[in-house]
């Protein structure tokens, strides 16, 4: 309307000289601009397609990835806390190109005394330091840890040289490493281990009161960054948020512990009878049949046995681990151990859980049995788990390696735990050991991108706990929750599409928003049809190998024929949120008078009223013509449209026909940049509801506000827009018709002076 | 290592950044944070306010307080609970007003979960000029503690974010 407005008064004012000057600034106005639709395809924002990330999101036919081959000899000195090992690394350099150097991330580098990570923290001093904090802050006194790299060498023992800086290092090869062709070299180093629980590391020690320790150990071996065609060397340093990009390979890793210790790694147990005692052999043995519950296999006799002596005596288990990214292991003689068989597809995989008898009672009812629901739900949902175990350590933290994952959740000393200290510990379990599945088997770039391991695991996450406990982990009003952050200040929010490090919300930003977001595409977007094949696709085409974002946008489209484009823009690109409200609902009366609106049509085509053909109109209750006679109108009462009826349906048909005695016409306004399908809820004078959704696509070509015209034979007596809070809507005060002013505050209000 | 202290995680989850509370419910995963939505309602010429605070850790600092079990949220709870979560926040959470520093009625709690909600009503704010909080709840006893406070007057929309070392924030309008 306003548009054909300012074209009259264009018209005017050019042919008149003296409004020159308003003319040129009404043009000013109307600036041109790129394409700024809310559903334009991502072409600009998304990567060229190539023959190895294809348009289709599938690896292309030239997709190569390298792998990297680790025999690692592993001794851990208790007395000491320190750790000693000495690895033999086979690089296969699988890519076209040719190699000048290799890069080895050294993560222990983050706890080095020059470590940068630090210097680029802002801010003043913390509230409170603890003596060791002190002292490392400002006696002079910093924590020694970092790699000590003994020796970098190849097969043949001699020096290779090589460049440290900060959490990488370059191996600077001899000669350029030829495509197809291997290097081998050997690396020695050891490191002080780090109290895990002083300075919130994600492995380290734990001292118990009664003296002992427990190790949960990881990213603790030089290894070998990613070389790809998306980014050539992983090259980011750690800086202690981020995690990791690792490439798959093979792992042969003997670990020498005291004698008394127990311990689980990333990878099969190749010794059990040696490092077992006869007993726990043999219900080691037997928990491969125990499919019902957990049973122990280090028993918690045998671990608080354990717990008293003090041996100088050693063990060295030996694991093997085929085509992982990465290799973990927890260690204590603390820790009890229980086991329980899972069937996958007729395969039998290991759930396990190690523990210290802090963890007891909950650990031993439902730490394993929460794995083995984590392994069946994400399965389904992607591909079965390969590996042999899954494996959830009690730690006071939650982080994730193949294979082993270690997880919070203590009880009190008198064994009693909440109700939320045990929903916390399952949802930690089911987190952790799903990143099994991402990123652990669908290898994406963590440093990089944050929310593909993280949002989409806390997704996969939502769907395996609610399988666990449909009462502890309810399903409803899950998009809602998210609506807290997306409706805060702008200033304090980042696209999703944003590297981890630079996060101000790390938490909602690359946990619950693209989970959120995942939700709303599988429940009320897609579909859990569309969605449920598109989500194991991309799973199946990536497993075991690097997937980027758009891989993952393209893959879920190109299996579904959804076009999510809008979507990823809107909710991935951009920090806008979803505002959609109802404005206006007016009643329409059917007439068969020609109306105004109506004969202008017809004028515009050159037509006359006589020359009409009879036609039905629709006669707004606001409208000039309106008159209340109109109101008893009835369509089948106009012959025009009966004697159609009539010699156009059988009497079957017409006996399904039903005519609509009320017309509706509904204005929907969208304050919110996102766009959004329109959920409606009518309510009608009987007390019956009807729903109708509205795809998103309806905003195409308005993005402010769209009607349509409603037709029912029940007369409405409330509208509501999202009524079960489906779509992350940030203001609910425009979601009713008639208008629900009430705020939750004074909702609560009424209800405690009634209660 | 030293200061990365403050700005590590504790958990892979727990980085102490700003986050929301409700994002609990997505996984219970913990973080140190309380939100506050405060709404200034002009026709009803009301300042409202819903202070949501996670039980466990509330529970640890009142426990201190009053060198007792208080079972929160339990059978257990004491029964003059209201009057002591009353107190510790006549004491912890202040509003200012137009410049003048307000009392607020303590309309009643809700426990939804792990959280638990306060709900504060200012009556009587003809018109709203500026509004000052300060919310030292928690900062005694969690270090990473961070209070989160969104303000709404009309269509004005504003989010503070406050901690031990800047525990209030002031909105004028």
């Amino acid at each position: 309307m306003k548009k054909s407005l300012l074209v009259i008064l264009l018209a005017v004012f050019t042919t008149t000289p003296f409004f020159a000057q308003e003319v040129e600034q009404v043009k000013q106005k109307q600036k041109a601009h790129y394409n700024i639709s809310k559903f334009k395809q991502l072409h600009e924002e998304l990567p060229t397609p190539n023959s190895q990330h294809t348009a289709s999101g599938a690896p292309g036919h030239e997709y190569t990835q390298q792998q990297v081959d680790y025999k690692m000899n592993i001794v851990l000195d208790d007395e000491n806390q320190k750790i000693f090992g000495e690895e033999t690394i086979t690089y296969h350099n699988n890519s076209k190109d040719n190699l000048e150097y290799l890069w080895v991330q050294l993560d222990q580098n983050v706890r080095a005394p020059d470590s940068k990570t630090p210097d680029i923290q802002g801010g003043g001093p913390s509230p409170l330091y603890s003596p060791e904090k002190f002292t490392s802050s400002f006696l002079g006194k910093p924590f020694q840890g970092g790699f000590n790299i003994e020796h970098v060498k190849d097969i043949n023992g001699v020096a290779i040289e090589y460049m440290i800086n900060s959490t990488m290092m370059r191996i600077n090869l001899p000669k350029p490493l030829a495509s197809g062709q291997k290097f081998v070299f050997n690396i020695k180093w050891w490191y002080n281990i780090n109290n895990y629980m002083t300075d919130r590391g994600r492995s380290g020690f734990e001292i118990f009161a009664d003296g002992n320790t427990a190790y949960v150990i990881a990213q603790f071996y030089p290894r070998l960054a990613v070389y790809n065609n998306v980014e050539g060397w992983q090259n980011l340093q750690f800086w202690g948020s981020s995690e990791f990009a690792l490439e798959f390979g093979n792992f042969e890793v003997n670990i020498t512990t005291p004698k008394d210790f127990i311990l689980i790694g990333t990878g099969d147990l190749q010794n059990p009878k040696e490092v077992l005692s006869k007993d726990q052999f043999k219900r080691y043995e037997d928990s491969k049949t125990a499919f019902d519950k957990p049973i122990y296999i280090v028993t918690p006799e045998e671990a608080l046995a354990a717990n008293k002596g003090i041996t100088k005596e050693t063990k060295t288990w030996k694991l093997l681990a085929e085509n992982v990214r990465d290799f973990a292991f927890a260690t204590s003689r603390k820790y009890m151990w229980d086991a329980m068989a899972v069937d996958l597809n007729g395969k039998t995989v290991m759930a396990y859980s190690l523990f210290p008898k802090e963890g007891n009672p909950l650990w031993e009812a439902h730490s394993t049995r929460a794995v083995a629901n984590t392994l069946k739900v994400y399965s389904k949902h992607t591909i079965d788990y390969p590996y042999p175990h899954a494996t959830s350590v009690n730690a006071e933290m939650g982080m994730e390696y193949p294979m082993i994952c270690f997880n919070y959740g203590r009880p009190q000393p008198d064994g009693k735990y909440s109700e939320r200290l045990k929903k916390g510990m399952i949802g930690v379990i089911t987190h952790e050991v799903g990143h099994n599945f991402f990123p652990m088997i669908i290898n994406s770039d963590e440093r990089q991108w944050t929310w593909m391991d993280e949002g989409i695991n806390s997704f996969v996450e939502i769907l395996a706990e609610y399988n666990y406990d449909q009462a502890l982990f309810p399903m409803t009003g899950k998009p809602k929750d998210i609506t807290y952050y997306m409706s805060g200040d702008q200033d304090g929010l980042e696209p999703i599409m944003s590297n981890g490090d630079d996060l101000l919300n790390f938490g909602a930003n690359a946990y619950a928003k693209p989970a959120a977001g995942l939700y709303i595409l599988r429940e009320t977007i897609m579909g859990p049809e569309l969605f449920d094949y598109a989500f194991k696709t991309y799973a199946q085409r990536w497993a075991f190998k690097h997937p980027t974002p758009a891989d993952f946008f393209r893959t879920m489209e190109d299996a579904s024929a959804v076009d999510l484009d809008w979507f990823w823009r809107g909710w991935f690109y951009t920090t806008g949120n979803n505002d959609i409200g109802i404005k206006e609902v007016k009643k329409y009366y059917i007439t068969d008078k020609p109306t105004e609106q109506a004969k202008n049509l017809m004028m515009r085509y050159g037509r006359s009223i006589d020359q009409l053909s009879p036609y039905l109109y629709l006669i707004s209750e606001d409208s000039e013509e309106f008159t209340s006679d109109l109101k008893n109108n009835k369509p089948e009462d106009f012959k025009l449209l009966s004697e159609y009826i009539d010699t156009n349906f059988s009497s079957e048909e017409k006996s399904t026909l039903k005519p609509p005695k009320y017309f509706y016409e509904l204005v929907f306004e969208k304050p919110g940049d996102l766009v959004m399908p329109i959920i409606v809820e009518f309510e009608y004078e009987d007390g019956t509801k009807e729903r109708k959704q509205y795809p998103a696509e309806i905003w195409r070509k308005n993005d402010a506000e769209v009607t349509k015209v409603f037709p029912s034979n029940k007369a409405i007596i409330k509208i509501t827009v999202d009524p079960d809070e489906q779509t992350a809507d940030v203001d609910t005060s425009n979601n009713s018709w008639p208008k629900n002013t009430e705020t939750e505050f004074e909702k609560f209000k009424k209800n405690q002076i009634k209660g | 290592m030293s200061t990365l202290v403050i700005y590590q995680k504790k958990i892979k989850k727990y980085l102490l950044i700003l986050l929301i509370l409700p994002l609990m419910a997505f996984s219970l995963h913990k973080y140190y944070i309380s939100l506050c939505e405060i709404e200034y309602v002009e026709d009803k010429q009301t300042v409202q306010i819903i202070l949501g605070i996670f039980i466990d850790d509330l529970e640890v600092t009142l426990n201190k307080d009053h060198d007792k079990k208080l079972f929160l949220a339990t059978e257990k709870e004491v029964l003059n609970i209201n009057e002591v979560y009353e107190a510790y926040l006549n004491k912890h959470f202040k509003v200012t007003v137009n410049q003048i520093l307000k009392s607020y009625n303590f309309i009643g709690k809700e426990y939804d979960d792990d959280i638990v909600r306060f709900y504060l009503e200012i009556p009587n704010v003809k018109q709203l000029n500026t509004i000052a909080i300060t919310n030292t709840s928690l900062f005694r006893d969690f270090e990473s503690q961070q209070n989160i406070i969104k303000i709404k007057v009309n269509k004005l929309n504003k989010t503070f974010y406050l901690d031990k070392k800047n525990a209030n924030c002031l909105l004028k309008i």
